[in-house]
């Protein structure tokens, strides 16, 4: 969710399942190679499980299973983009992330009412950069698990 | 003048740092009075009591009185004082010590404890005029042949204390001059009139000696001014009333030491600890710090590991000579790092006679509100515990003892039917084996009746109505939240700690909690902690490619076992265990591992008696002394697993909770779900239970 009003905000963007996708960079602490991550059992289905992350052990949130497309094996791109929001820190696996924007307030608009999909309630909005559409990443509900309170959403 | 506003910030600062030291300074000097009057009570039918015990006594409340007095705190102030007055009666002989005097005393304490808490806890203070008056009535036929002063003149401003200069005080006193302390407090209208401090300390000058001048800060953080004055004019209080000074009669304490000294035998050491509050040779650390250092040798263990990592992979690498000056160099560190880490740990530690101590006080008073006897045992009160454990240990073991007094131990007409003594046991043993602190709370009372247990859990909804299971371990049952015998009815095991909460904080811990309980023998609950929370050493053992680290605390035998010793009944796998058969758990299977059966495996042979249990692993590869890192996401917060650490290598290992991961299992078996189903039904009930606790 952009914070200020005036001004332009610093995104980071990444890839995932073909779809460019932006973090504010305000809450992204770093980003890390991913090397091995250890399964934490009877963890929610979209954890792939824990990594240290500077001595402090943090989730993986693989976000392809957040989303609901299928897996893929990691490779030299991919990512773990640490997020450090509302006192939690955890990771997200994303495909690949290289770029830095900055966005003014007004070229996020609301998400339009037609978007469907797991996905689109993650969504803090959609803005057009060059020809790209890009989805700005509402990470408050990415961290959430409610969801998985009722258990027709998993799976 | 220091008195503008921009001062005040500072002085309600160092006012909070004050009184910081001030609830400190209380809690070891109730404390000191809880042990003195713990040692005093044998004593009453004796024709005379330990002079010494009642001077510390004494003291207690004495610096209790002072301290509150210094910070405002007159419920404290005046409790105190009235404790004192009592006792120092006693000490003259005056009045003499017996059971009335002495609950009185006791409830004294416990009521001083109360007031102070709840100023420090900001809540209502508890009113202790009923409390004041029964001491009044105790110096009642005292008080008419007396000619102390009157007990509720209480100063409006607090006697300061000089320390060394009271000496001086002492000295001119007793050559005929008085001594007075003068409180000026500045204000804008005084200054205008032209009275400030050094108009004050001028005047005071001409009157006599000043021997002591000192700013203070009183309850609203205002900055008063205390002075005290020796003077042979008598008139000088007079003189000072008249420019608008508070003034009031100084007696130094070292005075009224000396002047209760004539009466009495002297006691050692009496003018030394009442103005030192602290023995000199102790320094006092905010635990937060030593978390700090525990921190830092963490780090430096994990260190060591990774160099013990790279030494294996230069193996064969480097020539034979040089790696092993490597490798003493390596051992070396390694003993020094233990040292230190011994060291650090040490540091950390205090008794548990303080905790045991305050038993004996709640067992007091049980047994008077129910009217049952009971008597409280110690054994092993000098072990050491780290201090972070101690505090949340005792609210768990306050809720054991009560539990003890309260349902544990039967009336005593039943006891003597049942040909026991009409007094209850309780005994409380602490001990340390190895890196284990073990506590023991065990009664010989009536023992737990499971049946009971069960048909009270199945009343309120706890369990399901089904046949009772006999296996169902009955602590399991005990320990739903929610579950406590008799609660409503008394409130005796008060204060909303549970038997869910005792397990919670021991597990919490990395500790076990277990019970054995035999009809009409009594009951036994068994706390084991590790001995240190941030570093532990720990098994590390593998079951397909995944590692994992099992507490050594938890673990009683590895056995070595072939798939032909094993006995299978319906779906369980039972391996013979000492004469006896223990159900078998493979780690695989709970966590959803995948990995071929062996026919060859590891088992670690978890808990006590008949709740025994074995964990089967591929293969354990070695102790190591682990850096315990906690799991505090909720995303990976699952049950049965207790932090994660590495060991060496970068990678996480999770560190296991047996204890807990067993009974998650238990529940999902009762329950008859199959251990494992899908992981999204077996995730989701496992998430509500961590939310619901949250």
């Amino acid at each position: 969710m952009p914070s200020e009003s005036s001004g332009v905000t610093p995104f980071i963007l990444f890839e995932l399942a073909g779809t460019t996708y932006a973090v504010e960079t305000q809450v992204v602490q770093q980003m890390e190679m991913v090397e091995h991550i250890t399964p934490v059992p009877n963890a929610p289905a979209f954890v792939d499980g824990v990594v240290f992350v500077r001595g402090q052990a943090v989730p993986v949130v693989n976000l392809r299973a957040r989303f609901g497309f299928p897996r893929i094996v990691s490779d030299a791109k991919t990512r773990l983009m640490v997020v450090a929001y509302e006192g939690r820190t955890v990771g997200l696996l994303v495909d690949s992330a290289r770029e830095f924007i900055t966005l003014p307030a007004e070229a996020v608009k609301p998400p339009p009412e037609a978007v469907t999909g797991l996905s689109g309630k993650y969504l803090a909005g959609i803005a057009t950069v060059g020809d790209r559409v890009v989805l700005v990443l509402e990470v408050h509900e990415v961290l959430n698990f409610q969801d998985l309170l009722s258990p027709t959403s998993v799976n | 003048m220091p008195t503008d506003s921009p001062s005040t910030d500072d002085g309600s600062s160092a006012f909070s740092e004050f009184l910081a030291d001030y609830y400190i300074e209380c809690d070891e000097h109730l404390a000191t009075a809880r042990r003195s009057i713990l040692a005093i009570e044998p004593q009453l039918q004796q024709s005379s009591i330990d002079r010494s015990l009642l001077d510390e006594l004494f003291r207690s409340f004495h610096s209790l009185k002072g301290l509150s007095a210094m910070v405002g705190f007159n419920e404290a102030e005046e409790l105190a004082h009235q404790l004192e007055n009592f006792l120092s009666a006693v000490r003259k002989g005056h009045v003499r010590l017996e059971v009335p005097g002495l609950e009185t005393l006791v409830s004294g304490i416990g009521t001083l404890e109360q007031v102070i808490a709840a100023r420090r806890d900001g809540e209502a203070v508890p009113d202790p005029s009923a409390l004041v008056s029964s001491v009044s009535l105790l110096l009642a036929d005292y008080a008419e042949n007396s000619n102390t002063t009157a007990p509720t003149a209480s100063a409006s401003h607090s006697p300061v204390s000089l320390g060394e200069k009271e000496k001086v005080i002492a000295e001119k006193l007793r050559a005929g001059a008085k001594a007075w302390q003068v409180t000026f407090e500045p204000s804008p209208e005084l200054v205008s009139r032209g009275i400030d401090v050094n108009f004050v300390r001028n005047k005071l000058l001409t009157l006599g000696e000043l021997v002591h001048s000192e700013p203070l800060i009183d309850v609203a953080g205002h900055i008063v001014f205390a002075f005290v004055l020796v003077s042979n004019d008598e008139r000088a209080p007079h003189k000072l009333q008249a420019e608008g000074l508070v003034c009031e009669a100084f007696l130094p304490r070292t005075a009224t030491e000396i002047l209760q000294a004539t009466a009495v035998a002297p006691a050692a050491g009496d003018s030394e600890s009442s103005t030192h509050l602290t023995p000199p040779n102790l320094v006092r650390v905010d635990l937060s710090r030593l978390d700090d250092l525990m921190r830092i040798v963490g780090e430096l263990v994990l260190s060591r590991a990774r160099l013990e990592d790279s030494f294996r992979r230069l193996n064969g690498v480097m020539p034979g000579g040089e790696m092993r000056m490597l490798q003493e160099t390596n051992s070396a560190i390694e003993r020094q790092l233990r040292d230190l880490r011994e060291g650090v740990m040490r540091v950390r530690m205090v008794s548990v006679r303080e905790v045991f101590a305050r038993m004996r006080f709640v067992v007091r008073d049980l047994v008077r509100e129910l009217g049952t006897q009971a008597t409280l045992r110690f054994s092993g009160e000098d072990t050491q515990i780290d201090k972070y454990v101690v505090e949340r240990i005792m609210d768990p073991l306050l809720h054991l003892v009560r539990n003890a007094v309260s349902h544990g131990l039967e009336p005593s007409d039943e006891r003597i039917a049942a040909g026991k003594s009409a007094v209850g046991h309780i005994d409380l043993r602490a001990r340390t084996t190895g890196e284990t602190v073990i506590i023991e709370v065990e009664d010989d009372g009536r023992g737990i009746d499971a049946e009971a247990v069960l048909a009270q859990a199945r009343a309120r909804g706890l369990v399901a109505p089904q046949p009772a299971k006999v296996s169902d371990p009955i602590l399991d049952v005990l320990c739903l939240p929610g579950f406590s015998t008799r609660e409503q009815a008394d409130r005796a095991s008060g204060r909303g700690v549970g038997m869910d909460v005792v397990r919670t904080v021991v597990e919490e811990m990395g500790g076990m909690f277990s019970m054995e309980t035999k009809q009409g023998q009594g009951t036994r609950f068994l706390i084991q902690l590790p001995l240190t929370l941030a570093i532990t050493d720990a098994l590390i053992v593998q079951v397909a490619d995944q590692r994992f680290a099992v507490p050594q605390v938890a673990v009683r035998e590895v056995l070595h076992s072939d798939s032909d010793r094993l006995t299978l009944m319906e779906k369980n796998e039972l391996l013979h265990y000492h004469g006896g058969v223990i159900p078998l758990f493979r780690l695989a299977e709970l966590f959803g591992v995948d990995g071929a059966k062996n026919d060859s495996f590891y088992t670690l042979v978890i808990g006590e008696g008949a709740q025994a249990v074995g964990l089967v692993v591929d293969r354990v590869l070695g102790l190591r002394e682990v850096v315990v890192r906690p799991l505090t996401d909720r995303l990976v917060k699952v049950p049965g697993v207790a932090g994660a650490t590495e060991l060496g290598d970068g990678k996480v290992v999770l560190i296991l909770d047996v204890s807990k991961l067993f009974r998650v299992t238990r529940q999902q078996v009762n329950s008859a779900n199959p251990i494992v189903t899908s992981l999204a039904g077996g995730t989701s009930s496992l998430i509500s239970q961590n939310v619901g606790a949250k």
